[in-house]
């Protein structure tokens, strides 16, 4: 039983780890534009494919693995700033439909251009080498690769949480988060605020793809599986709020993972049931976004 | 870019316009019946997924054109006629097939009634859908669950039915036939839909689409009227759902969760959520697309989807929106 726990902890740690290096950049962009970037785990995809080009099937070590990451990160920011110039941009202030269905059409370009490119294959990238055995906890074993994923969330949320609430670029954001019209009036020059928001959201998009791309079957649909559950993170966690997604993805996580190893005949319900009582008893979320009212 | 206002269809056109549309729609109508003696089985297979398509795009549209909701979960009631048809001909029910599917309807109508009553009053916007895709996900997963309906590999060997009318038997087991008998009752819905939404309930739910705080005051009761709205959309969905069973005669688990919920939408916004007709023109469209690039990988997707971010960015209301606009520009060409 001990050894159920620990496996279920681990393992539900790593996929809600999993689910927020995907949901940050999605609550992110939520929080200061206020869409939801349907387009997020096509871009994702993109990036774990990029990983894939630049890195090869099997990284050196752990340092090209990161730096790869970082690659295509660097590159899905890049292609975030012509996707806000060409598109995202011009939906500032328009009905959310219009912008769920732009980024909607988005995400089905990316597919097939993504397709276009690299085929309907499936490909498979392994963990680096240094991480690609697994460690003795208790009796059970837990993958190198799960603890690194785990690390590098943490890593992540606490980076993201320090720029959100201790520093200036953070605090700007907030400001136009909250008031755009007012942070403007103050000479903050909020569309390069908006532009920059959605380029550090595509970023961690493609950062996203390069770190959880060993152990998937890397295919157009890599995306999909991790964007619904960031969805849901998004929406238990308080629309925008990094720290309310953080804590909704460990919950989804640990939900799903202890749903797979108890009933295992059912898996993949319980995480809904989760959703679906929160919708109805906390439909604001575990952080709702404060403003001035 | 506001929501353009509702115009009803044809009230733009002059009479000899809406006399021009209704010829150009008997000739299809009538093509569409003798197309299993003008074109080959496969495309006649496409032919009868677009009017299955075109019906669950209507019942999308119904709930988004005219009451101003968005649901991303189209695609569990569509599964839930499917499936509810698939089980009743394999199993052999003892049903008529015409109440088989008006069962598979009223089940559709049915979840949507507990989903409305539930969550419609609270949730709106992104909240309502984010919680219609995780229910039909949710129904996925459980359907993959129940071996009676086939688990991973859905329901396939689907018998079509022969339907007993007492003094006669209508034998639809060969796929021309089914196709007639899919076209009517395709035509039926159709009919239905553009009768619900021409009519006084029609016009209620857009006074709430327009402005629900005023639809209020002036005594309407808003949260009823979005649950009856969201009832006849899933029940239609449902019934599309119930068709496509026998004529494509599997059932699948890829018809079961948010991208499939995605198609209706596709078609109504490419084809213009703001006309009645617009997600009819929308499905023939994107099976056009389909059809034309089949064989370059990733090429549909590409169209669609660029043509669908350039519709948002220059034209919200869809091919339909652009040819109104053409016509409204070549009428002032003509007088000026």
């Amino acid at each position: 039983m001990t050894n159920q726990i620990i496996f279920v902890l681990f393992n539900g740690l790593a996929s809600g780890m999993a689910f927020f290096l995907v949901a940050a950049g999605l609550t992110w962009v939520f929080g200061i534009l206020k869409i939801l970037n349907l387009a997020h785990g096509a871009f994702f995809m993109i990036g774990a494919y990029l990983a894939y080009t630049i890195g090869g099937a099997s990284p050196a070590s752990i340092w090209s693995f990161i730096g790869v990451a970082l690659i295509s990160a660097l590159v899905i920011g890049l292609m975030g700033l012509v996707t806000d110039k060409l598109v995202l941009g011009r939906l500032r202030n328009v009905d959310y439909h219009y912008v769920l269905i732009a980024t909607f059409g988005l995400m089905l370009f990316c597919e097939g251009v993504a397709k276009a490119i690299w085929g309907s294959d499936y490909f498979s990238v392994m963990p680096p080498p240094e991480v690609d055995t697994a460690v003795k906890i208790g009796a059970s074993y837990i993958s190198l690769y799960t603890i690194l994923v785990i690390a590098i969330g943490l890593v992540t949320f606490v980076v993201l949480e320090l720029v959100m609430n201790r520093l200036w670029a953070g605090k700007i954001m907030r400001a136009v988060a909250n008031d755009p019209w007012m942070a403007g009036t103050i000479g903050i020059n909020v569309p390069l605020v908006l532009m920059l928001s959605v380029v550090a959201s595509f970023a961690l998009a493609g950062f996203a793809g390069g770190i959880l791309v060993p152990n998937q079957t890397l295919s157009v649909h890599v995306g999909s599986a991790f964007i619904l559950y960031a969805f849901l993170a998004v929406v238990i966690g308080g629309l925008g709020s990094i720290r309310g997604t953080f804590i909704a993805c460990i919950l989804l996580g640990l939900v799903e993972s202890a749903n797979a190893t108890f009933l295992p005949q059912y898996g993949g319900i319980a995480v809904y049931v989760v959703l679906a009582i929160f919708l109805v008893s906390r439909p604001q979320g575990l952080f709702p976004p404060q403003g001035v009212s | 870019m506001t929501a353009a206002s509702w115009v009803p269809p044809g009230a733009q056109t002059s009479f000899t316009g809406q006399y021009v549309m209704t010829a150009i729609g008997a000739v299809l109508v009538v093509l569409l019946f003798f197309a299993p003696e003008l074109v080959n089985p496969g495309l006649l297979f496409i032919i009868g997924m677009t009017l299955i398509q075109s019906v669950f795009a209507l019942s999308w549209n119904l709930l988004f054109g005219s009451t101003g909701l968005a649901s991303f979960g189209h695609a569990g009631f569509y599964a839930i006629g499917a499936y509810f048809t698939g089980a009743a001909l394999r199993y052999g029910f003892q049903l008529p097939f015409v109440m088989t599917l008006l069962i598979g309807g009223a089940l559709g109508a049915l979840a949507a009634y507990i989903i409305g009553v539930v969550a419609l009053k609270r949730l709106t916007g992104i909240f309502l859908a984010v919680l219609t895709v995780a229910l039909t996900e949710a129904m996925g997963k459980i359907i993959g669950f129940t071996p009676a309906l086939g688990e991973q590999d859905g329901l396939g060997n689907i018998p079509r039915p022969i339907i007993n009318l007492g003094f006669a038997m209508i034998d639809l087991t060969n796929s021309n036939d089914f196709y007639r008998f899919l076209l009517v009752a395709c035509l039926l819905v159709t009919a239905g839909l553009w009768w619900v939404v021409h009519s006084r309930l029609g016009r209620t739910f857009r006074a709430i689409r327009e402005d629900a705080d005023r639809a209020r005051f002036i005594g309407i009761d808003v949260a009823r009227y979005r649950v009856i709205s969201f009832m006849i959309s899933g029940g239609t969905a449902a019934l599309a759902g119930a068709l496509s069973a026998p004529w494509t005669r599997i059932v699948t688990l890829d018809q079961v969760n948010w991208l499939a919920s995605t198609q209706p939408m596709l078609n109504s916004l490419l084809g213009g959520f703001t006309n009645f007709w617009g997600p009819v023109v929308g499905s023939v469209v994107f099976t056009s697309i389909n059809y034309w690039t089949r064989s370059y990988p990733g090429l549909s997707e590409m169209l669609v989807g660029g043509v669908l971010v350039v519709i948002i960015l220059v034209a919200p209301t869809g091919v339909l929106g652009i040819l109104g606009k053409i016509r409204a520009r070549l009428k002032k060409g003509d007088r000026g």
